[in-house]
């Protein structure tokens, strides 16, 4: 405010590339810095949330340009794992500006090519329903019923026996098998309008309510369908019958969690996991158990190394506390840490809540 | 922003100091350390170092000071004065590699860190052998020790513990020219030499880069507890204030809300605030169980007696977090009313907040302004928070000229520019009103006497 050389430039001409609304809502009071995992990896600012949303910022107003390579990496180094969002005093939805930014650096030649096959595995539910073919998983040629569980694309091949035991759970779940992917993999990776569509017709394709197995996917069926409709396997269960669900053991195992990023910091849904594992066994609670493990959806196959290093202190941390279960409550949570226990030789074992809950009777 | 390339073999000479790694001249680097939290305000860097050690920070000081080029050494970059804004260009050395507590220790009740540890690893590092790092900036999960130190940073426990200065025991930093000085240590009296951590305390980098600091601890206290009381117009909160005071309490907590921020707060919160009322206190007092009591007890009384229309003191830990709510939430809140929030900083004497407050009242509706005020009754740093939207080029000019009157009334009424946010770049223009012209002439003669080539974040404190 002071002389004519630093007076702010004119009100600058915005490109229209993210919503003027979500952009603007940002003070730059840097409280988000200490919560990034990407930030913590580097110590440089650039890599951190108020550094990515001045880089959306010049993005937008033109001072940088599409292909900025800091731009590039940036979009493609953040997790969109979220957990700037509870921090920020001024209701920065970070979640949004991401998909934004990749959808238009990504759409058509940007977009990192490991994702691309990803992306058209889960586009069509004949492919989707093809992928899980050969596994036994919960779902059948039922009609869909008041209540529906929904069949993650990647977890009906990596882990059928997810959708198999929250079925055992509640039993009046319907898991008809004809239906899709919710799109969430899509709008992380910059096609923000096809992840929008395929959850829209998975809404369509499963009327009332829908439970998820995954908080990545329910996080965002939950922004486009509604948090009424949507519901996490935990939240679910929780509502319906209070932190009752399983059956305690007498031999108590230690039993560790890893937070879904985006059930935790988009759902705001972290106590209901906790209360269901301390029927079932000893909680205990690791210290980065809220931090991303870097799985991040696709982000361990785009960026194996990145995503190693993330993980590497949520391994340091189940090996200290000599965990006997780590439960997981996302599909690529449940990959991230199986690999992970697996190349350290660890001899705790990662299962899903519902396997958890279903399996330790 | 006009993109111009690294001055010539300014990174090759950088790098040969804290290695290719450490130091960043791409333009994206450079646009996200163009900025600080101070709305507005930005200026590209030439180039973004990270030293780790005081060897390192010499060596890259040498290298500017021989070419003339402008360092701003940077923590976290939360200041809201465009402390760290390199409106000149020049090399931002960025200290947060430097983040190690060395020691914590109870028996001298001293800390000795590096300037990048964040506050509240400090603060957790005494915590955990009983004792209490006092200053609590608001933002002291994000800023490190050193801008708090350089910041001269207050906080909410102000009144009774003090500002950072009053924790300072000893500096190590390095000079413009390159030499690594020590001012004090560990020791609680010690008068060899002018008193240059005093001097470097709230120096913003315009003096010397910090690179040690050696703090004061104090006991943790045991307990402590909160109350509040709504009145009906902030000068019987102010009266209540003093009353408080005067019953012999010396409260570790006095904040005040006036009504715009009580309404904002309720629109967004939605706690159950009283938003009829003229103004709300927060009263808490730390320390033994039954001082807490008694002092509570007196507060209350105090606040009833100067016409508050109710008061409630909280009787559990979660009633005392419900009544800290409405002071956490009151910054959140006004944000979210527009894209732009100016928060400033303004401090008069504390039997002259109400007639400060008013008047920023008066001058918002002057300025047709919103700016609710919060801040810290007991010590008088009000925070009048302007929120406006850019898009509309006249509230931006207009809530200039708005603060331009908060502050010279602010100095009228024998108070300050401001309070603990410092002068960098958005203040520099009032600050001779304040401190007259013989002043502003010895500022820049002991800046000179530092910093013979002016490149130690030039165009800011004592230019
Ligand atoms: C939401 C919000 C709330 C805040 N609340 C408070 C509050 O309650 N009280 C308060 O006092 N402030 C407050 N602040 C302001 C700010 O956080 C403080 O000034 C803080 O001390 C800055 O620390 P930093 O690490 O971010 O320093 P920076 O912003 O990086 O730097 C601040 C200044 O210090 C200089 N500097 C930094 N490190 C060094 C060093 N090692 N050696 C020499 N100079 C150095 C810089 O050049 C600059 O001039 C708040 C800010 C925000 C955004
Ligand atoms: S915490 Fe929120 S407002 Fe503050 S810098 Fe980060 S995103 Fe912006
Ligand atoms: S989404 Fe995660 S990785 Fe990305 S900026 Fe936010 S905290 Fe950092």
């Amino acid at each position: 405010m002071t002389t004519a050389a630093i007076a702010p430039d004119p009100v600058p001409e915005r490109r229209g590339v993210f919503t003027a609304e979500l952009l603007d809502r940002c003070i730059s009071c840097g409280f988000c810095l200490p919560a990034c995992p990407t930030y913590a990896l580097t110590g440089v600012e650039t890599s951190s949330p108020r550094g990515r949303i001045n880089l959306m910022r010049a993005l937008e107003t033109g001072v940088l340009p599409d292909d900025d390579p800091t731009v590039q990496e940036e979009s493609s180094f953040c997790l969109g794992c979220r957990a700037c969002e509870p921090v920020c005093p001024a209701g920065v939805q970070y979640g949004e500006l991401v998909e934004e930014w990749r959808d238009h650096l990504w759409n058509g030649r940007g977009r990192p090519w490991k994702v691309r096959p990803l992306l058209w595995a889960v586009d069509s539910p004949r492919r989707v329903r093809a992928m899980g073919i050969v596994r036994r998983h919960a779902g059948r040629g039922e009609a869909p019923g008041p209540v529906n569980l929904m069949l993650g694309c990647f977890e009906r091949v990596l882990y059928p026996r997810v959708s198999r035991d929250a079925r055992k759970l509640a039993g009046e779940l319907a898991a008809p098998a004809a239906q899709g992917c919710c799109g969430a993999l899509h709008a992380h990776n910059g096609e923000l309008g096809r992840g929008r569509q395929l959850a829209q017709r998975l809404g369509e394709a499963l009327p009332g309510t829908i439970v998820t197995t995954s908080g990545g996917c329910g996080a965002h069926l939950a922004g486009v369908l509604g948090g009424d409709r949507v519901k996490e396997l935990s939240q679910w269960l929780h509502a319906r019958d209070g932190a009752v669900v399983g059956n305690p053991t007498a031999a108590r195992p230690r039993i560790g969690l890893q937070d879904s990023c985006h059930l935790r910091h988009g759902l705001g849904v972290w106590r209901e996991p906790r209360e269901l594992i301390a029927r079932v066994g000893e909680y205990v609670e690791l210290p980065s158990a809220a931090g991303c493990c870097g799985g991040a959806g696709s982000y361990a196959i785009v960026r194996p190394q990145d995503s190693a290093r993330v993980l590497d202190r949520h391994l340091d941390e189940i090996a200290g506390a000599d965990l006997d279960l780590v439960a997981v409550v996302n599909a690529g949570c449940y990959r991230q840490l199986q690999q992970g226990v697996k190349r350290r030789r660890l001899r705790t074992r990662v299962l899903h809540l519902a396997e958890l809950l279903a399996g330790v009777k | 922003m006009t993109t111009t390339a690294t001055p010539t073999g300014l990174r090759e000479r950088l790098e040969a100091v804290v290695g290719h790694d450490h130091v960043r001249t791409d333009e994206g680097a450079l646009v996200t350390f163009s900025m600080d939290a101070t709305p507005l305000e930005r200026g590209r860097p030439d180039a973004v170092v990270f030293p780790a050690t005081a060897d390192e920070v010499a060596g890259v000081l040498r290298i500017a000071n021989e070419r003339g080029v402008p360092l701003i050494a940077r923590g976290s970059g939360t200041n809201l004065s465009a402390g760290t804004v390199p409106h000149r260009g020049g090399i931002v050395l960025v200290l947060t590699r430097m983040n190690r507590v060395k020691e914590v220790s109870g028996a001298e009740l001293v800390a000795v860190c590096e300037p990048g540890v964040r506050t509240i690893e400090l603060a957790q590092a005494a915590a955990a052998k009983g004792l209490l790092f006092p200053p609590d900036p608001g933002s002291q999960s994000t800023a490190t020790v050193g801008g708090n130190v350089a910041e001269c940073a207050g906080g909410l426990r102000a009144l009774k513990y003090g500002v950072t200065r009053d924790y300072v025991l000893g500096v190590q930093a390095v000079l413009a020219t390159g030499e690594i000085i020590r001012s004090g240590g560990r020791l609680v009296k010690d008068v060899a030499g002018y008193d240059l951590r005093r001097l470097l305390c709230g120096s913003e980098g315009t003096l010397a880069v910090m690179t040690e600091l050696t703090l004061r601890l104090v006991p943790a206290p045991e307990a402590s507890g909160y109350g509040m009381a709504y009145f009906p117009d902030l000068a019987a909160a102010a009266r209540a204030v003093s009353r408080v005071l005067a019953s012999g309490v010396l409260p570790v907590t006095l904040e005040f809300l006036d009504q715009v921020c009580i309404g904002a707060v309720e629109d967004y919160a939605q706690i159950g605030l009283d938003t009829s009322a003229g103004a709300l206190l927060i009263f808490g007092q730390d320390g033994d169980p039954a001082v807490i009591e008694r002092d509570l007890e007196r507060m209350a009384q105090a606040c009833a007696t100067e016409g508050a229309t109710s008061v409630r003191i909280a009787e559990s830990p979660e009633a005392a977090s419900e009544v800290l709510e409405a002071r956490r939430a009151a910054l959140p809140s006004l944000s979210r009313l527009e894209p732009l929030t100016l928060l400033e900083d303004a401090t008069v004497p504390r039997s002259r907040i109400a007639e400060m407050v008013e008047y920023i009242q008066e001058v918002a509706r002057r300025h047709q302004l919103k700016i609710g005020t919060f801040g810290h009754a007991g010590d008088g740093n009000l925070h009048p928070t302007a929120v406006l939207d850019p898009a509309d080029e006249g509230a931006v000019g207009r809530a200039r000229a708005a603060f331009g009157e908060i502050f010279a009334r602010a100095i009228e009424l024998d108070g300050t520019i401001t309070g603990e946010h410092g002068i960098g770049l958005v203040k520099l223009r009032y600050l001779e009103r304040q401190l007259g012209a013989d002043h502003m002439a010895l500022l820049r003669r002991i800046k000179a006497a530092f910093d013979p080539n002016g490149i130690l974040n030039p165009g800011k404190l004592g230019s």
